[in-house]
């Protein structure tokens, strides 16, 4: 009985603390993962508590469950129509880029640790892919707004690219016990591992979605049913001999992807699950190692660590996207140097020990080196580096709240909830907002009051607008009520006035005395600056021409909508 | 070139009836040819509007600056006008303007053209600015503030980009 009462006091403390410390995190800096680490490490056997904790198997079981639910986490979150641009890049980083860092890490490992070149490969393998969870979490938690190509080649690879690391490293811990096969063999495994992680993740993904929408149940049912239903396709998935990990994170895809009142009650709560996944996890991890063993290696893990941080994840980035994607130099930095490694290096390191790999401390004690060294370095310097590399976009004014409004099942209305903040708003009449056809003004909330809105009430500064709308609305909408400030940065970035995207370039040319080839005359501006950056653009895509500086300013689909002119001076 | 020299008192215009965008472009080319004889009021107002099919002037806190080349200008000119009642301009913010900055060029003045146009942005974009503006009484006041500010903008941020 005692037992079970210090588990309920001790994970229930930890936990906590790992929140509370959530906040130290912004002020201090340091990145959240690492926190959740240090505390399972100061309450282990080498820290205040000294809590003896080696039980692999288990820490085997619950890193499995914390992955999946990140990745189930991560792919609804994920929008498919960020695959426009991110998709093939981040399937070969996932492939071929996991390859080559594993290849170059392996090799260095091989020569500071002395090992034998499939030992050395091994370590690579470990700590080949980038971690899904560190990548989400640093991305969202920092506030950093990256452009659209950076942002979704980031996620998406980070979603994608354990199997390939899971299958190197199960490959070579077979190679090292000895029970390998041929070579044919090893390569179906690997096309089962993928292939039969997509099919499965996608096809299974698809059904569940619909099921989702379909059915009529509590609230709080549908994020369970929606974990549970993820649980089974990855269990299925493995059981076939595919990647259960790939599997879920599509069938979280699709299931993200679906629209529907579902969605508003899945996201909060999958929101949560994966934060309990991530600190779980990390904190599991953290009373797995021994700090006191991991000082043995600690020297040559570093050289390790910053091998793959300078030399390996660069090139196999540089490899990987400059010969096919037109990507700028800055954007292949900015996605070199977020190759945040996490959890999954950690987890996939227990594989050699309950492989029984000779040596298989070594492998445990290494890749925790490592992942401490990258959060630490890559994941401390993740804002800054983002607004060096330039590879950030400014964001605007979201809804301060929205929610469905559960009338129509499909293509529902929101509420979108609004601060009037902007100077220029205060004492304008309703009528005169430029408003979008489809949405109105429902309540208007002045001094704890609720007034009634008419088209000749004037907006005061510090009203709380209640707005009934679609969500095609909301540009319009978070345009309408951008703050000074933002609109401010916006302005600096997009520059201050803006172009429609399907005016001609003829015209164009027109208004600002350009000179055009005769076979751009006919172009949409759209079409001419999709060109110029090589096709696929994203917000915040630039060119400079003519002395101004041409910023893609708003998208739909693949169609720029919007050109922004940003004047020199 | 500098554009406190190309606005001058009488072109600033005070309390101008708005009405609509293109009733207020209309009226500033009206006015515009009566003032410079060389100009073609039809010919400016078409290069106006059609500046403003290809992506509105309005730049956001109730200020708009429609801008044109125009073969018939000899030298940049400028206009300002402040109407009594702001006017729905399309403008990026959705918010109806009152302030309006226009600038013509001549054709063959293409950096001209924009170095104007980012001065008279950084002018706009100044909240003070603004203010002041809409809370002068008199053409004469309106005048003086928006020269104070061309100036300033020039003394400090000359060195600065936009």
């Amino acid at each position: 009985m005692d037992s079970i009462n210090s588990i309920f006091l001790l994970s229930g403390a930890l936990i906590a603390l790992s929140i509370l410390a959530s906040r130290l995190s912004s002020l201090v800096g340091v990145p959240l993962l690492v926190i959740f680490l240090l505390l399972g490490m100061l309450t282990g056997e080498d820290g205040v508590l000294g809590i003896q904790f080696d039980d692999y198997p288990l820490a085997f079981l619950i890193g499995h469950l914390a992955l999946a639910m990140i990745l189930l986490d991560g792919g609804l979150r994920t929008r498919l129509k960020t695959f426009r641009v991110g998709f093939k890049p981040a399937l070969v980083l996932a492939t071929f880029g996991v390859f080559i860092t594993s290849g170059i890490v392996g090799l260095v490992a091989m020569w500071v640790f002395n090992l034998s070149l499939t030992q050395g490969m091994l370590v690579g393998a470990i700590v080949g892919s980038t971690d899904a969870a560190a990548v989400f979490s640093m991305l969202s938690g920092r506030g950093v707004n990256l452009n659209e190509r950076v942002g979704a080649t980031l996620e998406i690879e980070s979603g994608t690219n354990d199997p390939m690391a899971i299958f190197l490293t199960i490959t070579l811990v077979e190679i090292l016990v000895g029970d390998i096969g041929g070579i044919v063999e090893t390569m179906t495994f690997l096309v089962t591992q993928f292939g039969l992680g997509i099919v499965v993740g996608l096809g299974a993904g698809w059904l569940i979605a619909r099921l989702l929408r379909f059915l009529d149940l509590a609230p709080g049912l549908y994020s369970l049913l929606a974990l549970a239903l993820g649980f089974c396709v990855f269990g299925v998935t493995s059981v076939l001999g595919g990647s259960g990990f790939l599997a879920i994170y599509l069938t979280g895809l699709m299931i993200g992807n679906q629209p529907g009142r579902h969605l508003n009650f899945i996201l909060p709560v999958h929101d949560g699950l994966a934060w309990l996944s991530q600190i779980g996890l990390f904190l599991v991890l953290g009373l797995l190692v021994s700090p006191s063993q991991m000082v043995e290696y600690l020297g040559p893990a570093l050289v390790v660590g910053l091998v793959l941080i300078f030399v390996a994840r660069p090139l196999a980035v540089v490899l990987a996207i400059k010969p096919f994607f037109k990507f700028r130099w800055r954007e292949t930095g900015f996605i070199a140097w977020v190759g945040l490694r996490g959890a999954v290096p950690i987890v996939l390191a227990i594989f050699p020990v309950i492989g029984g790999v000779e040596n298989a401390a070594l492998y445990f004690n290494v890749a925790f080196a490592v992942v401490l060294l990258s959060l630490v370095i890559q994941g401390g310097t993740l804002s800054p580096m983002a607004r060096w590399m330039k590879v950030e976009v400014p964001t605007g004014t979201t809804p301060e709240r929205r929610g469905a409004l559960g009338v129509l099942p499909e293509n529902d209305y929101e509420m979108f909830v609004y601060h009037v903040e902007n100077d220029h708003l205060d004492d304008v009449p309703i009528r005169l907002l430029r408003f979008p056809s489809g949405a109105l003004i429902s309540a208007l909330f002045r001094q704890h009051a609720m007034l009634h809105p008419k088209g000749s009430t004037r907006l005061r500064l510090g009203d709380v607008v209640c707005v009934i709308g679609r969500t095609d609305d909301l540009p319009a909408l978070n345009r309408l009520f951008n703050g000074e400030a933002r609109l401010k940065r916006e302005r600096a970035f997009f520059g201050t006035f803006s172009l429609a995207g399907d005016a001609l370039m003829r015209d164009v040319a027109d208004a600002y005395g350009l000179t055009l080839s005769p076979g751009e005359q006919e172009m949409t501006l759209g079409e001419f600056i999709s060109l110029r950056v090589g096709g696929h653009p994203v917000v915040g895509d630039d060119i400079g021409w003519h002395g101004i500086h041409w910023v893609v300013s708003e998208m739909e689909g693949n169609k720029i909508t919007r050109v922004g002119l940003r004047l020199y001076q | 070139m500098t554009l406190s020299s190309i606005l001058p008192p009488e072109r600033t215009l005070f309390d101008v009836t708005g009405g609509s965008k293109k009733r207020v472009l209309e009226f500033f080319s009206t006015f515009i040819a009566q003032n410079t004889p060389s100009l073609d009021s039809q010919e400016v107002f078409s290069r106006l509007i059609s500046r403003e099919r290809l992506g509105s002037t309005g730049i956001g806190n109730g200020v708009a600056i429609p801008h044109a080349r125009s073969p018939h200008c000899k030298a940049p000119i400028a206009g300002f006008l402040k109407l009594d009642d702001p006017i729905d301009f399309d403008a990026v913010d959705g918010d109806p303007v009152d302030l309006l900055f226009v600038l013509l060029v001549p054709e063959e003045a293409d950096d001209t053209h924009l170095a104007l146009l980012g001065q008279v942005a950084s002018v706009m974009n100044d909240a003070d600015t603004r203010h002041q503006l809409r809370h002068s009484e008199s053409q004469q006041q309106l005048h003086e503030v928006l020269i104070e500010a061309i100036h300033r903008h020039a003394d400090g941020e000359s060195s600065r980009p936009e």
